[in-house]
């Protein structure tokens, strides 16, 4: 093998090598044999496939230079730190992550365990459930760009949080997750997957956080997966150290008159890569994809979506807003796709950036692909400062103009936080955003 | 007992001068109406006293208690004590009225004061009653989605919240039923007393029937051409500006 | 609801005989010429030897064909831009296109001078008697090289110049090739590569400082040979305070295999200029038209292009203004309609490159059948500006069932200083309208019609009179079918 072939295929898998899959595959102990066979055919997929190109549309606007696979480490030894969700809300239950390991986990009640609600992890759901993982498990295509990282995360997931809710149980209390990377280099791979039954309701929170200032890497998914009539709420609060790179896919299945709400909070990380495609499949059904980020000093934040639009009757709203500043970079590129059939559609996507600095960069892409012409859609993308006659508004009762203008972000991000139903949900996701601004 | 006093004030917006000159001292209570055709230069003159960047002073002095306070942002301005109530407030998604009257009277406060919030609860509640809005308001965004009489009352309510020493009213009447009209100005003269000054701009003489001025002025071309108690607003309401106009030529 | 003196002001129905594409009588058969009678013809495929022949029947200096050969090799080195654009491109086989035909005529001024074969073809082509006279005033393009023109001495008085591209680099070089592939480079993309290979005919014009062109200056291209692409090469300079109106309409017979249409044209307003650039696309249905076009507006200049697409098989168009100057506007008007078959992949590319620069851009795209319309858009403010303002509005109307639109833009915004607003919409025709109008006795064709026109009513208004009437018309043919 040559020197330059040599260097080819390190920057095609970085430090993810055929020994350290080989040692993580170890690590497994007592999985299934379907699980691994899907876990090497996933390696194999990421090894293949080639790394980002600048001619790649789903790629377009990124800073692909910075996303090195190199110098990245899978820690096993746990680090036994606790990690309060920054939430303090009742839980329904809870389970924490540290280094793909659990380390805490709070089951959900009697009760609740004796009417089939299962809140466990991912290994132990491979043992238990393997038909429900199966079929809803990294199940759906990757579209959006990131192939070869939805590979490597199948490839490496460890452990990670499985919920099931069943028929008509309605959990009142969220189910919280923390997924945590500690120690120098730590590459982890968080993974949740919801399956909420026919006519159930659930929220789930992942929160996703640094246990220190390491350069992590962090290839996370989630799977949501709405039957008949349910209602799942989900919220992702992103808060890696600012060394992180990271990359996080989700995959929503909506059915019949089935509702799913989901937010993400975008904070942490230098560089930030968020897949999310709602599908929406039988009549009736509904996709409210909502997602806030703070972008400062030098991060990117670049966000994929698409909504597929694949039987009549169905509807989806996109709202993302972004905050830049300094030197920071946002891409949102979102994509509308109403199939042939379905007529009677209504579908939504809005961008917002706001540009608090001379330096900010904010890139939009919204994109609509109609087939049907029954339908209702539309996209609008707007980038502007704070609107100075608010702002003048705001200084003529007395408010210096700094204390304006924060009033005024926070009332830009209060349209996506006041469309959860839940106040202790939409005061916390604030004191996060607000920790962000104080520091 | 304050005074605020516009000396021989000059305002341009870009290349062009809309107030030429424009004197007046107005004292604690006393309440002054300000009438004039449309681009007479009315809301020029509140919106530059009030501190609006748009606005260049190329002239005259604006004082507070002898005090310049034309190299004073907007806010410093408010909280030395002048109120704009807007002709077209604006709408502020996403802060609730309750919020945004704490931040502005929190700013009041010194370093390290923190407001009473449950003081600040109930008098925010007994103006609202005064005023007649809902309390419900109070979670609302400012402006936002409002009728043009909930615009106005709300301006109203921050006035009362605040107290400044001198308010400037923007055509406080201007798309108001009578029965709004009425609300606002039973608002208004529940404020009236000697730690107010009011300046009230209007177009119509309408207003001049619900909060009674003692002093009204009639403002053309940039500067203040006629002054005279509550009679001259009936007489320029039956004669028309045109009668102004006219004694100007004829002057 | 519509006022009825809208519906009054309904035109009568066509019949298919009288006007089965815009003002033509195809009952007088088929108008394609017969290749025999050119005195140039470059033959089919592209190579050194037909740029080289090309530029030898011009009698062009050493610096063009070095400038074409230059191209010729970028063109052959740039792929397909596939990666974002329609697979159909690669339906197109360059060694089966015409790159250079010629009568070799020499521009005529007046009606008499021009021969009678190609008055026969404005006869056939069932041009109007009124719009005939109008035509005698034109640049009319036959083919690779223009007939004839006319309007060119009036406007000559006052010291404009307005000449085919051939003319323009060889009798005015020190005025066109200061400009000539500055705001298009050769390397833009692949097809812009191809026009600067192998380009003829197309107008060069000047307008000198302060000259305001009181008529609009106008262009018909015709495509007349099968298999024989076009590729004009338009450069007009606006001198500073000049204002200037430009117009392309082009109409095409019908060919049973592709052609390839690609120009390029390159607009430069100096300080205070305006230009203002209309076109109307109506080539046949088995037409490439793969079309560049760019300005570029200094201080205080405007660049407004008023671009107007109903025909071909595939149109990739995005007309752009580099706002390089203070101040200066551009402005992109699109209207697209894109039947069976057809793929109108239009939109519009605004660069803000100084302070205060504003940009607007409307598109508006119908599409009928298995019609499908895209819109792709770039709107670019890059770093330390102030003061920049662009507003962009995209409507899809979706006539049937199963009809396509895309949109694809592309919005980058630097600082805070800056302000960027982006809408886009698809709807369909109302179904309650269509019924209003119906009971007022109209058929369901017409109604729909009438409707299709009021959703682009507000563009069209913006294309001179007869441009506006012609696309009316156009539209009211479109629409007959669509239904039912």
């Amino acid at each position: 093998m040559s020197a330059s072939a040599l260097t080819e295929t390190t920057s095609l898998v970085g430090s993810f090598t055929d020994e350290a899959f080989a040692a993580h595959l170890a690590s497994l102990g007592a999985a299934p044999a379907w699980w691994l066979d899907r876990k090497r055919a996933a390696f194999e997929k990421f090894a293949s496939l080639p790394m980002p190109r600048r001619t790649d549309e789903h790629w377009r606007f990124s800073s692909i230079g910075a996303l090195t696979l190199d110098g990245f480490a899978l820690h096993s030894s746990v680090v036994s730190t606790e990690f309060a969700p920054a939430a303090a809300a009742p839980a329904t239950a809870s389970l924490s992550l540290v280094n793909n390991e659990v380390a805490t986990q709070v089951a959900p009640s009697a009760e609740l365990l004796s009417r089939g609600v299962i809140v466990t992890t991912l290994a132990d759901a491979a043992l238990k459930h393997p038909e429900l993982l199966k079929a809803h498990f990294m199940a759906q295509p990757q579209k959006l760009g990131s192939e070869k990282f939805a590979a490597l995360h199948t490839a490496f997931v460890g452990d990670g949080a499985f919920i099931y809710v069943p028929r008509g149980v309605e959990l009142t209390a969220p189910v919280v997750v923390v997924h945590a990377a500690a120690g120098p280099d730590t590459a982890v791979f968080p993974h949740t997957l919801v399956v909420a039954e026919e006519n159930s309701k659930v929220t789930v929170i992942d929160y996703f956080l640094s246990a220190d200032a390491g350069a992590h890497f962090a290839c996370g998914a989630n799977d949501l997966y709405a039957a008949h009539g349910a209602q799942l709420t989900y919220i992702a609060a992103q808060n890696w150290s600012r060394d992180t790179l990271s990359f996080q896919f989700n995959s929503t299945i909506v059915r019949r008159d089935a509702r799913v709400q989901s937010l993400n909070l975008h904070l942490g990380a230098r560089q930030a890569r968020h897949e999310s495609m709602s599908q929406l499949q039988a009549p009736g059904a509904f996709s409210e994809m909502l997602a806030l980020t703070v972008a400062e000093g030098a991060q990117e934040f670049d966000q994929r979506t698409l909504q597929v639009h694949q039987a009549p009757n169905t509807k989806s709203d996109l709202l993302y807003k972004n905050a830049l500043r300094d030197k920071a970079r946002t891409i949102f590129s979102g994509l509308i796709i109403v199939d042939p059939d379905a007529q009677k559609t209504d579908a939504y996507q809005t961008n917002r950036n706001l540009m608090l600095s001379d330096e900010a960069e904010a890139n939009s892409l919204p994109g609509l692909e109609i087939q049907a012409n029954d339908v209702r859609c539309s996209h609008g993308a707007t980038s502007s400062r704070i609107d100075p006659e608010q702002e003048f508004y705001l200084q003529t009762r007395g408010i210096a103009k700094s204390a304006a203008d924060e009033l005024l972000t926070f009332g830009f991000f209060e349209e996506v936080l006041s469309k959860l139903e839940s106040t202790t949900l939409h005061d916390g996701l604030h004191d996060l955003i607000k920790a962000k601004f104080k520091k | 007992m304050s005074q605020l006093e516009i000396k021989n004030l000059r305002i341009a917006i870009g290349e062009k001068e809309i107030v030429k000159g424009f004197s007046l001292t107005i004292r604690s209570g006393e309440v002054h109406a300000i009438m004039g055709p449309n681009g007479t230069g009315k809301s020029t003159l509140a919106k530059a006293v009030a501190g609006h960047p748009d606005y260049t002073i190329t002239g005259g002095d604006v004082l507070v208690d002898g005090v310049s306070i034309l190299a004073q942002e907007a806010d410093e301005r408010a909280r030395a004590g002048i109120f704009l109530a807007f002709q077209y407030p604006s709408e502020i998604p996403g802060v609730s009225i309750a919020n945004f009257l704490r931040a502005a009277l929190q700013a009041r406060l010194a370093e390290g004061e923190e407001l009473d919030a449950t003081a600040y609860y109930k008098r925010l509640y007994s103006k609202m009653d005064l005023l007649k809005i809902d309390r419900k308001f109070t979670s609302r965004s400012v402006n936002d989605g409002f009728s043009g009489g909930e615009k106005k009352r709300c301006e109203i309510l921050q006035m009362a919240m605040l107290e400044p020493k001198f308010a400037l009213m923007d055509e406080t009447d201007l798309g108001l039923d009578i029965d709004a009209l009425r609300i606002v100005a039973d608002g208004v003269n529940t404020m009236r007393g000697p730690n107010l000054g009011v300046l009230m701009i209007t177009h119509y003489q309408r207003l001049l029937d619900y909060i009674v001025p003692d002093y009204v002025h009639v403002m053309w071309d940039g500067r203040i051409v006629k002054s005279g108690d509550k009679s001259l607003a009936l007489e320029l309401e039956a004669k028309g500006y045109d009668w102004v106009k006219k004694e100007l030529v004829t002057a | 609801m519509k006022p009825p003196t809208e519906l009054e002001a309904a035109p009568a129905p066509d019949t298919a005989t009288e006007n089965p594409v815009i003002g033509i009588d195809q009952s007088s058969g088929n108008f394609s010429y017969k290749v025999d009678h050119y005195a140039f013809d470059a033959g089919t495929g592209l190579s050194e030897d037909t740029v080289r022949y090309i530029s030898s029947v011009k009698k062009e200096a050493p610096w063009i064909l070095e400038f074409r050969l230059n191209a010729l090799k970028k063109f052959l080195s740039m792929p397909m831009p596939t990666h974002w654009a329609t697979k159909d491109l690669e339906n197109i086989d360059f060694s089966k296109i015409r790159y250079y035909l010629s009568q070799g005529q020499k521009p005529k001024r007046t009606w008499d001078e021009v021969p009678d074969d190609i008055k026969k073809t404005f006869e056939r082509l069932g041009i109007p008697e009124q719009e005939r006279k109008f035509l005698a005033g034109v640049e009319a393009q036959f083919d690779s090289e223009a007939a004839y023109s006319n309007i060119k001495d009036i406007v000559a008085k006052q010291g404009v110049i307005f000449v085919n591209s051939t003319e323009g680099l060889r009798e005015h070089p020190e005025i066109f090739k200061k400009f000539f592939g500055k705001v298009i480079p050769t390397g833009d993309n692949k097809f812009s590569a191809l026009n600067s290979a192998v380009f003829s005919g197309g107008s060069f014009i000047y307008v000198p400082p302060g000259v305001k062109v009181a008529q609009p200056l106008q262009a018909y291209f015709r495509i007349n040979a099968e298999n024989f692409g076009q590729f004009e090469r338009t450069l007009i300079i606006a001198d500073e305070g000049a204002e200037v109106v430009y117009m392309e309409g082009c109409t095409a017979p019908k060919f049973s295999t592709s052609t390839l249409h690609s120009a390029v044209v390159e607009l430069v307003a100096l300080k205070g200029a305006k230009i203002q650039y209309i076109t109307v696309q109506n080539w046949a249905n088995n037409v490439f038209n793969l079309v560049t076009k760019r300005g570029v507006a200094h201080e205080e200049a405007e660049i407004k292009w008023i671009d107007c697409n109903i025909g071909s098989r595939l149109t990739m168009k995005y007309p752009g203004v580099v706002l390089k100057g203070r101040k200066a506007r551009g402005e992109v008007i699109s209207i697209a309609l894109a039947n069976d078959g057809q793929h109108q992949d239009t939109g519009a590319k605004m660069i803000h490159a100084a302070d205060e620069t504003t940009s607007n851009i409307v598109a508006k795209s119908i599409s009928v059948g298995q019609g499908r319309s895209t819109y792709r858009g770039i709107v670019h403010i890059p770093k330390h500006l102030k003061g920049c303002k662009n507003n962009t509005e995209c409507d899809a109307l979706l006539i049937s069932t199963n009809s396509r639109t895309d949109t694809y833009p592309a919005i980058t915004v630097r600082g805070d200083a800056n302000s960027v607003q982006h809408e886009a919409s698809v709807s369909k025709v109302s179904a309650e309208q269509i019924f209003y109008m119906q009971q007022r006795g109209l058929s369901e064709g017409q109604a729909m019609s009438l409707s299709v026109n009021g959703f682009i009513n507000d563009l069209a208004r913006q294309f001179p009179m007869e441009y506006s009437v012609e696309l009316k018309r156009l539209i009211d043919l479109e629409m007959e079918g669509s239904v039912g």
